[in-house]
C-alpha cells in the first residue's frame, strides 16, 4: 500500500507539470548508444544514462559528480541538446527542451567544458570567438556586438587588449575565462560547467572558481556543476547528485552528503579524496580492483561487485531510487 | 651517502625564441628507502628533472650538472650503453599514461619476462614465476592467465597495477614515477597509492614521486622538494613543509585549494594573482616576485636557500618570518 502510493506521487510529480521556480528538470532522461559491432560481431548497447530524474531551482547550484565514464558528460550533452535522449524528458524553464528552438535554448543554456585547450579556435582571435554567439543568432548590430564582447571581457577579468590576442598567446586560465565571456555572452539563465577547472593548474583553479562563485550571484546563474574534484565541489554547491554506471544513486544536499553519506559508492569516493593533511596516509576505500564493463551492467546493483557491504540480495535486485525531492535526500542502496 | 645526489642541475631546450632553460640549477638528495615527492605546477621542470635523472632526455636537450651521481656511479661520465644497463635495472620510471611504458603489440608476460631477463641471468620460468608472484602483489586476480592478455585487455587501472610490476620486475633501487595517478578515477588513485607506498616500504626502494597534487603528497612523501620557473624553492619533511611553510609560493599553493574546515563553502578562495614567468632567456632574481604579495625591492636579487630547522630550507630572503606567520593569515604576511 505504502509503496503504491509512492509510486504514484512520484508520477504525479514527475509529470511535466511548469514550474516557474524550476530552471531545469528531467525526468526518467536515458541515452543509450550502440557500440561495437562489425561484420561478425554484434553491436551491444551501453546504456551511459539510465532513468536520471533530477531537478535545479533556479540560482541553484548542484553538484555532479561521479568517475570517468559514468554518463556524466554524456548527461551534460543531453541537456545541452547536443544528443537526444532514447528516453525521458528535460524541462527548461517548464519547457520541454525539444520544442524550444535552437536559437532560443543558446538564451537559456550554456556549456562550459574542462579543456581551454581543445574548445578555443586557435585561428579566431579572442574578440571573435566571444562574438561568435552574437554572429550566430544574429544578435544586435555591429558596434553593439562589439562593445557587449569587450563587456564580457571586462566581466570575466580579461585586459581589454586580449580581444585582439588569439588563444595560443593566452595561459590555461585566461583561457578558461574566454570561454566563460563566450558562454555568458547570450545571457543564459543556466550554465553546465563539465570539469571546468580540471586541466588548470592549483593556483589557476581558485582564480577561476572565484569567478564562477562571484559570476553565480551578479548574474544569478544556475549552475549544474560536474567535477571529480570532491573538495571543489564542497565549496562550490548547494545540492549534489553522485552518479554511477549511468545512474544517480545517491542525492543531497551539501551538508547531508558530506556530513552523512548513505551510499557505500560515496562513502568510497569521500574516503578516497586526498585533503592535503600529513600524517593520515592514504585510506583503503574497501573496494576491489573489479571493474564493472558499461555494455553489461552487473545484474542487482550495479555497484555491487566492487561494494565493500554488498550481500546476496545486492547481485540479484536492484535497490530502488526514492523519487526527487524526497526530504533528507535519497540513495539506492538495500542498506542506506 | 645518498643514493641519488644532485648538485646545479640544468637542463636547457633549444626553442623558436632562444634557449628555454627549463631546469635551472637545482640541487636534490634521495636516501635509500625514501619517498621524495616533488611537487609543482605545469612547466616548473619536474618532469625534466625526472627525465634527466633516468636519461631520458630528448638529443635536443642540454644537461649538465656539478654532480649527478647515483650509488656512487657519475651518470655524466657513463656511455649510454651502461646507462641503459641501470635503467630497468636499478632505477625504474612509472609514467602517468601506462602505454607509454607498456608495449600493446606484446603480450603481458612478454614484456614482463623481457624486463626482468635484460637485466638478469635467470630462466624464462624463474623470470615468469617472478611475474606472477609481482601481478598478485600489485592486486591483479588469475595473475598466471593474465600473462597471455594484452594491454588492451585491461582497465585502466589494471594497466597502471602492470607498469608498476614491471617497474619492480629487477628490483630497482630507485623509482622514478611521473604522476602515475593523475589520470586515475579517485578510488583507484587511492588503491594505487597505497600499493606504490606498501611496496616502497617492503622492498626499501627509493622513490622520487613527481605530482602538482598536494593532497597526493601530504598522504605519501617523507620529504618534498617544491619546484617553481624551473628552481626547487623550497624543500622540507613533510610535516614541517604544511605546518610551516618558508616560501610564499608554498603558502600560496596550501592557501588556494577548498580545504573543507579550513574554507567556509562559498567564500572567496585565496588565489596567486598573475602567471609564471617565461624560462626562456636569463631570469634575474626571485622568479615568483612578480607574484608574490611579500616582494620588496631586495628580491631582484637571486635569494639565497635559507635554512629553517633540520632539513628545511627555502629560497626566500624572508623565510624565516614567512614561516613563522601562522597559515591563512595572509594579511599578516603582506604587512
Amino acid at each position: 500500500m505504502m509503496t503504491e502510493t509512492l509510486i504514484q506521487s512520484d508520477r504525479e510529480m514527475s509529470a511535466p507539470a511548469p514550474s516557474p521556480s524550476l530552471a531545469l528538470e528531467l525526468s526518467a532522461l536515458s541515452k543509450r548508444y550502440r557500440v561495437g559491432g562489425g561484420m561478425l560481431r554484434a553491436a551491444r548497447e551501453l546504456q551511459a544514462v539510465s532513468e536520471v530524474s533530477l531537478r535545479l531551482r533556479a540560482g541553484e547550484t548542484l553538484g555532479l559528480v561521479g568517475e570517468s565514464g559514468c554518463g556524466k558528460s554524456t548527461l551534460a550533452r543531453l541537456l545541452l541538446g547536443l544528443e537526444a535522449p532514447s528516453g525521458g524528458d528535460v524541462l527548461i524553464g517548464g519547457e520541454p527542451l525539444h520544442r524550444i528552438d535552437r536559437r532560443a535554448l543558446a538564451r537559456r543554456i550554456q556549456p562550459i567544458f574542462q579543456d581551454p585547450y581543445s574548445s578555443l579556435n586557435p585561428r579566431r582571435s579572442v574578440a571573435s570567438i566571444v562574438r561568435l554567439p552574437l554572429d550566430v543568432h544574429e544578435i544586435g548590430a555591429r558596434t553593439e556586438r562589439a562593445s557587449k564582447v569587450v563587456e564580457m571581457l571586462d566581466i570575466v577579468g580579461l585586459p581589454r587588449r586580449a580581444a585582439r590576442q588569439y588563444p595560443g598567446q593566452l595561459s590555461g586560465g585566461q583561457r578558461q575565462r574566454v570561454a566563460i565571456a563566450r558562454a555568458l555572452i547570450m545571457r543564459p539563465d543556466i550554465v553546465v560547467c563539465d570539469e571546468p577547472t580540471s586541466a588548470l593548474d592549483v593556483s589557476v583553479q581558485a582564480q577561476i572558481l572565484n569567478l564562477l562563485m562571484a559570476l553565480r550571484e551578479e548574474l544569478g546563474l544556475t549552475y549544474l556543476f560536474i567535477s571529480h574534484d570532491l573538495s571543489v565541489v564542497e565549496h562550490l554547491v548547494d545540492r549534489v547528485a553522485v552518479m554511477y554506471l549511468g545512474r544517480i544513486v545517491e542525492e543531497r544536499t551539501r551538508e547531508q552528503l558530506f556530513k552523512g553519506a548513505r551510499h557505500p559508492y560515496t562513502q568510497a569516493l569521500l574516503a578516497s579524496a586526498l585533503t592535503p593533511e600529513p600524517g593520515l596516509g592514504v585510506p583503503d576505500a574497501g573496494l576491489g580492483t573489479v571493474m564493472p564493463d558499461p555494455t553489461r551492467p552487473p545484474a542487482g546493483c550495479a555497484f555491487h561487485p566492487r561494494c565493500p557491504r554488498a550481500e546476496a540480495r545486492c547481485s540479484q535486485q536492484a535497490p530502488a531510487m526514492p523519487p526527487v525531492g524526497t526530504p533528507g535526500g535519497r540513495a539506492a542502496c538495500h542498506f542506506a | 651517502m645518498a643514493l641519488l645526489d644532485i648538485r646545479n642541475l640544468r637542463v636547457d631546450l633549444p626553442v623558436e625564441t632562444g634557449t628555454l632553460h627549463a631546469v635551472r640549477g637545482i640541487d636534490l638528495s634521495v636516501e635509500r628507502g625514501e619517498m621524495l615527492c616533488i611537487v609543482g605546477e605545469s612547466g616548473c621542470g619536474k618532469s625534466m628533472t625526472s627525465l634527466a635523472i633516468m636519461g631520458l632526455l630528448p638529443r635536443r636537450a642540454q644537461v649538465r650538472a656539478d654532480s649527478l651521481t647515483f650509488d656512487g656511479i657519475d651518470l655524466t661520465a657513463i656511455s649510454e650503453r651502461r646507462r641503459s644497463d641501470l635503467r630497468g635495472a636499478r632505477m625504474a620510471m612509472m609514467f602517468q599514461e601506462p602505454m607509454t611504458a607498456l608495449n600493446p603489440a606484446w603480450t603481458l608476460g612478454n614484456q614482463l619476462i623481457e624486463a626482468l631477463r635484460r637485466h638478469r641471468r635467470v630462466s624464462k620460468r624463474q623470470a615468469r614465476e617472478r611475474a606472477v608472484e609481482l601481478l598478485e602483489r600489485v592486486g591483479i586476480t588469475a595473475a598466471a592467465e593474465r600473462l597471455s592478455q594484452y594491454p588492451h585487455q585491461l582497465s585502466g587501472g589494471l594497466r597502471q597495477r602492470v607498469m608498476i610490476a614491471m617497474a619492480l620486475m629487477c628490483g630497482p633501487d630507485l623509482i622514478v614515477a611521473d604522476e602515475p595517478t593523475t589520470a586515475l578515477d579517485v578510488t583507484i588513485q587511492a588503491q594505487i597509492l597505497r600499493l606504490i607506498r606498501e611496496l616502497q616500504q617492503e622492498m626499501g626502494t627509493a622513490v622520487i614521486f613527481i605530482t602538482h597534487d598536494l593532497g597526493v603528497v601530504a598522504r605519501i612523501a617523507d620529504r618534498v622538494a617544491v619546484m617553481y620557473a624551473g628552481e626547487v624553492v623550497e624543500s622540507a619533511p613533510v610535516e614541517a613543509l604544511y605546518a610551516r611553510p618558508g616560501h610564499p609560493y608554498t603558502r600560496g599553493l596550501l592557501e588556494c585549494i577548498p580545504a573543507p574546515g579550513r574554507t567556509a563553502p562559498g567564500s572567496r578562495l585565496q588565489a596567486i594573482d598573475g602567471v609564471v614567468p617565461s624560462l626562456v632567456g636569463e631570469l634575474e632574481g626571485c622568479a615568483f616576485r612578480n607574484r608574490c604579495p611579500r616582494a620588496e625591492p631586495c628580491c631582484a636579487q637571486t635569494p639565497p636557500f635559507a635554512s629553517l630547522e633540520a632539513a628545511h630550507r627555502a629560497r626566500c630572503h624572508f623565510a624565516a618570518t614567512v614561516a613563522t606567520v601562522a597559515t591563512d593569515s595572509r594579511e599578516a604576511l603582506c604587512s
